[in-house]
């Protein structure tokens, strides 16, 4: 038989057709039927852990899943083609937005969580509930703030350089701002605020409440946030912002040379931003110290395990998110990957004790440990994140355009509102 | 009957491309419409607003911005750009050595990964330790504050542009270089018509349908400006908005701020835009070429 254009046509047109018709209407609803999948982000779990716990549940037939990028996008579009699901999945902290959709999850109260409950952090296992009371998400880990400084350089500057007498110097954020001045005299051209975003950050991240309450109503009284932005200003007219551009996230080229060099002498953030800091400044090791940060106790980030309503056996689902956030487990993962842990077991944990050569012999879960334990609860709203952003954009047009402060205020202020009003928040 | 399934191999063999395009094509622009008239945050069920967003989207002043922010940067690459690639071409297409080479080399921007990209120029632009500021120091020029300034921004991305396609173009100029007919440019050198007068009395005008297909692709390109802007400022353009371009405002919104039906208003807003700029672009290339000395 010849191979004629026409033969060739109909036999491809043939297979086409035959392709289109056996993948149709086949998509299956979790990403491994049979298999327990779990969705986790690059460095978001151990994957020693993960291997291991692959071993050890053998029924389960436990399948991780790294995805790169962002997991919450991939998750909303397997949520609404309900196909390729997880079985179990990493959420990060802007889980409320999946509280208005908990009937795609199971709810881990009904699976034994109440058991579990006292092994963890309070204020963090709330944030996993729905304000209607539905368990969606297991802790993993938190984001305590603390003040990291150069304690060489606050000695070279003549000023209290053991954590616990900079601690005790620095309660407030006005004490702060006046440290800063003093380390600005004598060492000039250095820095203790990275910029005004920092102090915004971490300075709502110390309150009760952020913009909304638990109902997602728009708080009457946002006066939390005028404080939070008032110190930002502050910070900025006397001149003790750095403003590197693109700090964001620590991700900047200009912040990591400051480390390195020393212009950046101290600054507030999260834990998760030690990893960070030792690879970008190897040089400066046994340098740095940790302390409370200036204004007291707050989080920034940490996240979530969860368990989808497709997955086929969610009592052993639980049994795997159980074991893995286990506390022998968080303190590896702590020592793996600097994920803090979210159970206070941990912080006295022996294995984690050990005096850390990089800041300077300090153990420093200690200070995080404390800090976390203090943390109060707050409600995180699924539009946090972008209002948040929307205000801390002003501030950078402020520190970095010349925008009027009063003006810029107005212009977050209303774009907040008509985020809030498109939203249906507000009428 | 019989006639009507003569063609089926010929329709068969056409439908694979009309197949993707319904799948990929034509369901996600009737959905995007549908989608425009919701609020939805991709998971909780949808919730039907008429034609709410559309009102928001009109007096969104963030919206306006962007698309200004859009034709600037458009305006202030586009320019530099063709001339650069035309230069380019000249050169390329005069007597050069390691002409192959050249070649390759003037197009490997456009293949570079972008991830790549975003490391070196993250640290070329940088404000305080960047290879550009060290450079303006060395021949006495104050350091620019490249990412903070709003116009040092939009004058960044406008050169990442530049870098990423010059070559591009310089390759299609040149391709249209090499098909002008040599006898017309026998005639001008018999004419005595130097270089310069060659270019821009002989050269330019031949080459007008290249240029205007150049045109009309960095137009395509300029109006979806956004990778530069993301890699170099991240999701909110950076200070003032500066590199927040129409694209990259429709990604935040939909991506990263999870306001899908809104998301999906400001795609149809930049259609529109699009549109508009189509027809301009149409007029212009209709217009009938000036002739010397021609009147109507």
């Amino acid at each position: 038989m010849t191979l004629t254009r026409r033969r060739f046509l109909t036999g491809a047109a043939a297979l086409g057709a035959t392709a289109l018709g056996t993948t149709a209407c086949t998509s299956p609803t979790t990403a491994n039927p049979g298999k327990i999948t779990l969705w986790y982000s690059t460095n978001g779990l151990s994957e020693k852990v993960l291997g291991e716990a692959v071993r050890r549940f053998p029924a389960q037939n436990l399948t991780p899943s790294k995805v790169s990028g962002e997991l919450n996008r991939r998750l909303l579009a397997a949520l609404s083609g309900e196909a390729y699901l997880p079985d179990i999945t990493m959420l990060g902290d802007g889980i409320s937005t999946y509280f208005s959709a908990t009937d795609r999850f199971a709810d881990l109260t009904a699976l034994g969580a109440r058991q579990d409950e006292s092994r963890y952090l309070p204020w963090k296992w709330q944030a996993g509930r729905s304000p209607d009371g539905f368990q969606l998400g297991f802790p993993i880990d938190t984001g305590p703030a603390a003040l990291y400084y150069r304690h060489d350089l606050f000695a070279e500057a003549g000023l209290p350089s053991e954590p616990d007498a900079v601690a005790a110097a620095l309660s407030s954020w006005d004490d702060y701002f006046e440290f800063a001045k003093r380390v600005k005299e004598k060492l000039p051209g250095r820095y203790l605020i990275t910029d005004t975003k920092m102090v915004f950050t971490y300075s709502l991240a110390q309150e009760k409440q952020k913009y909304l309450d638990r109902q997602n109503r728009y708080l009457d009284d946002q006066s939390q946030v005028r404080r939070a932005w008032d110190r930002a200003v502050k910070a900025f007219q006397l001149g003790l912002t750095a403003g590197y551009a693109g700090s964001a996230a620590g991700e900047g080229v200009d912040r990591r040379a400051a480390w390195t060099n020393g212009k950046e002498v101290a600054f507030v953030n999260a834990s998760w931003i030690t990893g960070n800091l030792k690879q970008s400044a190897p040089g400066t090791s046994g340098q740095w110290h940790v302390c409370q940060a200036p204004g007291g106790p707050g989080n920034q980030g940490g996240s979530f395990l969860a368990i989808t309503k497709y997955c086929p056996d969610p009592q052993g689902a639980y049994d795997v998110v159980k074991w893995l956030m286990s506390p022998e487990n968080q303190a590896s993962t702590y020592l793996e990957l600097g994920l803090f842990p979210s159970s206070p077991a941990v912080y006295s944990d022996p294995k984690v004790l050990a005096p850390e050569e990089f800041f300077g012999g300090q153990a420093t879960i200690g200070v995080f440990g404390e800090i976390a334990e203090k943390v109060q609860p707050v409600y995180f709203s699924p539009w946090d994140i972008t209002i948040s952003d929307t205000y801390t954009d002003e501030l950078t047009n402020v520190e970095a355009a010349g925008k009027d402060p009063d003006q810029a205020w107005q212009d977050a202020r209303t774009a907040v509102e008509r985020l809030l009003r498109r939203q249906g928040v507000l009428a | 009957m019989n006639r009507r399934w003569k063609y089926l191999p010929q329709y068969l063999a056409i439908a694979p491309f009309f197949v993707l395009f319904a799948v990929f094509g034509v369901y996600p622009v009737v959905y995007s419409l549908w989608l425009s008239l919701q609020r939805w945050n991709g998971v909780s069920e949808m919730k039907f607003v008429g034609l709410e967003n559309f009102a928001f989207l009109l007096t969104d002043t963030a919206f306006w911005d962007a698309i200004g922010n859009t034709l600037i940067i458009w305006v202030m690459s586009t320019i530099p750009m063709l001339v650069l690639s035309m230069l380019v071409a000249l050169g390329l297409n005069s007597s050069v050595r390691h002409k192959d080479f050249l070649r390759v080399a003037y197009f490997l921007p456009n293949v570079t990964s972008i991830v790549a990209m975003s490391l070196v120029f993250g640290s070329f632009f940088s404000n305080e330790f960047g290879v550009l500021n060290w450079f303006l120091g060395l021949i006495g020029v104050d350091p620019v504050q490249w990412l903070n300034d709003p116009w040092a921004i939009r004058v960044a991305i406008s050169l990442m542009i530049i870098w990423r396609w010059t070559g591009y173009n310089a390759i299609i100029l040149l391709a249209g270089l090499q098909a002008l007919p040599q006898d017309v440019y026998e005639a001008a050198k018999l004419d005595g018509a130097g270089p310069v007068q060659t270019f821009f009395r002989v050269t330019l005008p031949l080459l007008r349908p290249v240029i205007l297909f150049s045109v009309v692709m960095s137009a395509i390109g300029g109006l979806q400006i956004f990778t530069e802007s993301q890699i170099l400022l991240g999701d909110r353009g950076g200070p003032e908005g500066a590199g927040m371009t129409m694209v990259l405002y429709f990604y935040n919104t939909a991506f990263a701020d999870n306001d899908f039906g809104y998301g999906a208003a400001i795609a149809w807003g930049i259609f529109v835009v699009v549109v508009l700029f189509s027809i301009l672009n149409w007029r212009l290339v209709q217009r009938p070429a000036r002739v010397n000395g021609g009147g109507k």
